[in-house]
């Protein structure tokens, strides 16, 4: 049985059941260690778990690359407040397509990884938020979460540890913005997904107005493994600063798209060529966005010197983010991609900043205008111009995030803005 | 859906030696079919939303529903954090949140009408007005969209004999270009109600809306 695709370069940790469906039993998962980490957590105490997973030099796999067991350190130890640990599921980012399939394909490894989490930042509580459209990945978990709950893995006195946890899945609604972290606890809140000012950090003031800790889904599901295993062994892969495996969502022009669990630091033409079988119909490649639509886009050349770590890619003016490798080949039309990525962004500000409102949306009409045929040179001056204003000018990074594709691609594929804008010659097909 | 051999049955197979059953896949074998009442209070509100039955008049939080919303209350701290799946439940039940669904709500969580308004319509999963009993969503952001979904929403939009964001005469479809769905290896995406449609190219359009026809859920 093999996932849709596999390679021999892959260290299949996370994903190493996907595929199989009888790993979503509870029977199943705990008959394959499963819950061993728990227990294991609950006997070396909050303060060794979280030096455990600073120990593994674990970073958030949410996009920011924050190191996951500074981040629990941060939580208050004697607040006499509930705290709340979040599980950030609300996975939306362009590119993105890996929480579904370590949600849907090992929910318990997810449910044992938040049980941890909460028990080290003294959390009784935990929230999935489940991105609103996953209903049958959020209806695997729920049902996940009900055995769990059923054969005393959550709930009061766990394993007879004397632990009590609760953990509940809430389901988004269609909101890209929720997935920003401070969105998310407005949204849980039953407010409109706005993200908030910071300070106050979660840390002091977060879900519900009580201390909170958020985590992407991929990091929880690693602490499993790091609490099973040992932060020295999960440094085993990686690099020295970015240690550990990574699911890579590789999408667009390559032979064999697919979700890929390879360690840090992997070559990203090794990953194009050999992990996903090369180019689709033996094209040349032309451009990669690296880490999911928020990240700067890279052209051939600079994909040539890229390596697939947090630094690697800060290297060739780019980011890693949640490690989403959108490959394009020499028939993409770049400026149609950019201006669709750009709707993306007008479409889900929350409307909070005007930079973001008001930037987001006019860029996206000067780029139509320019995809159109009737763009001019200065609407290039224009565009740089705006979404200059547009970089840390605003609450969250949405806006920022517009702001990378465009000034990018006007710096790196020049040509096909002005093949359109001098002669109305759209470059690629598609 | 099983009878009818799909090259992709809603999900990445035959891609590679990918030999599962759509019911795997999916997770219906495991979940079963969820009760009215949500089931076990965790999950109470995580159920699907968008069904193809849909009763416009039927009473929101009664019976086995109001079993549930109480289930959702138990979880949070405060009322208004039930807010998303009670407009859940509204949308499940009636198919669209109207404003009278959105009254209804704020009064069993003690909210302002206005307050829920402006929630309700932040979100764009809430449907804000009747739309066909299948609400077909195709994926068209970047990595749908460089395999062609621009193509797949014009083949769902020929077949339906409709414009986006109508519904079709005889009230089955309604289409929509979505953003990202989280499933850009597996282009391209298509969201009907509840369920994911991958790899779906234009030839196999038809195939899918008949079937969803026949289906009659």
């Amino acid at each position: 049985m093999a996932y849709p695709y596999v390679s021999d370069h892959e260290v299949r940790v996370l994903s190493k059941h996907f595929g199989d469906p009888s790993q979503r039993r509870i029977d199943t998962y705990v008959e394959r260690g499963g819950y061993s980490a728990l227990k294991k957590a609950f006997d070396m105490g909050p303060e060794k778990v979280i030096d455990e997973v600073k120990a593994s030099g674990l970073r958030g796999r949410g996009g920011a690359g924050f190191p996951t067991g500074v981040k629990w350190s941060f939580m208050p130890k004697e607040s006499g407040k509930p705290h709340y640990l979040l599980c950030n599921a609300d996975e939306s980012e362009p590119g993105t397509f890996k929480d579904r399939e370590l949600i849907r394909w090992d929910p318990h490894q997810l449910i044992e990884g938040c049980l941890i989490g909460a028990y080290a930042i003294g959390a009784k509580h935990v929230y999935i938020y489940c991105r609103g459209e996953f209903f049958e990945a959020n209806s695997i978990l729920a049902r996940a979460v009900e055995d769990a709950y059923e054969k005393g893995y959550i709930g009061t006195d766990i394993m007879g540890s004397g632990n009590d946890l609760e953990l509940t899945v809430h389901q988004g609604a269609g909101a890209y913005i929720c997935g920003e972290e401070t969105g998310l606890m407005n949204s849980l809140e039953g407010r409109r997904g706005q993200p908030r000012v910071k300070p106050p950090f979660p840390a002091a003031v977060g879900a519900f107005g009580m201390p909170s800790t958020i985590n992407n889904v991929e990091t929880l599901a690693a602490v499993t493994h790091i609490v099973a295993n040992g932060g020295d062994w999960y440094r085993g892969f990686g690099t020295e600063k970015s240690p550990g495996t990574k699911l890579f969502c590789v999408s667009g022009h390559v032979n064999k798209p697919g979700n890929y669990e390879l360690p840090l630091g992997f070559p990203l033409m090794t990953l194009i060529d050999e992990v996903c079988g090369g180019m689709r119909d033996g094209n040349a490649l032309k451009a990669v966005i690296p880490g999911g639509s928020s990240v700067p886009i890279i052209n051939a050349e600079e994909a040539g010197r890229c390596t697939l770590d947090y630094e690697g890619c800060v290297e060739v003016g780019t980011m890693l983010g949640c490690a989403s490798v959108i490959v394009m080949d020499e028939t993409a039309d770049v400026v149609k991609q950019v201006r669709r990525m750009v709707d993306f962004y007008a479409h889900e500000s929350c409307g909070q900043c005007t930079p973001c409102r008001e930037g987001s949306a006019w860029t996206a009409q000067i780029l139509k205008r320019i995809e159109d045929g009737r763009g001019t040179e200065e609407d290039l001056d224009t565009l740089m111009e705006m979404t200059e204003q547009m970089v840390g000018t605003t609450i969250c990074v949405l806006s920022d995030s517009v702001a990378a594709p465009v000034q990018s691609s006007i710096e790196k594929f020049r040509d096909d803005y002005l093949a359109l804008i001098r002669r109305g010659e759209r470059v690629g097909a598609a | 859906m099983s009878d009818i051999p799909f090259k992709n049955p809603g999900w990445a197979g035959n891609t590679g030696e990918f030999e599962l059953t759509e019911e795997q896949v999916r997770g219906d074998d495991f979940v079963g079919s969820r009760p009215a009442h949500g089931g076990h209070a965790s999950g109470a509100g995580t159920m699907p939303y968008m069904l193809a039955a849909k009763e416009p008049d039927a009473p929101l939080f009664e019976g086995e529903y109001r079993d549930r919303l109480d289930k959702i209350l138990s979880r949070y701290p405060t009322k208004q954090a039930a807010l998303l799946p009670a407009l859940g439940l509204a949308q499940e039940i009636r198919g669209h949140v109207s404003p009278a669904s959105m009254d209804e709500v704020a009064e069993v969580l003690e909210l302002s009408s206005a307050y829920v308004r402006g929630v309700a319509t932040f979100y764009t999963m809430y449907n804000k007005r009747p739309v066909g009993r299948h609400l077909v969503q195709v994926c068209t952001n970047i990595s749908c969209n460089l395999a062609g979904a621009d193509d797949v929403v014009d083949a769902f939009l020929k077949y339906t004999d409709t414009e986006l964001g109508e519904t079709s005469e005889d009230g089955n479809f309604t289409v929509l270009e979505a953003e990202c769905l989280a499933a850009c290896g597996f282009p391209t995406c298509v969201q009907i109600n509840s369920r994911y449609f991958e790899n779906v190219t234009p030839s196999e359009v038809p195939r899918i809306c008949e079937h969803l026809k026949a289906e009659g859920e």
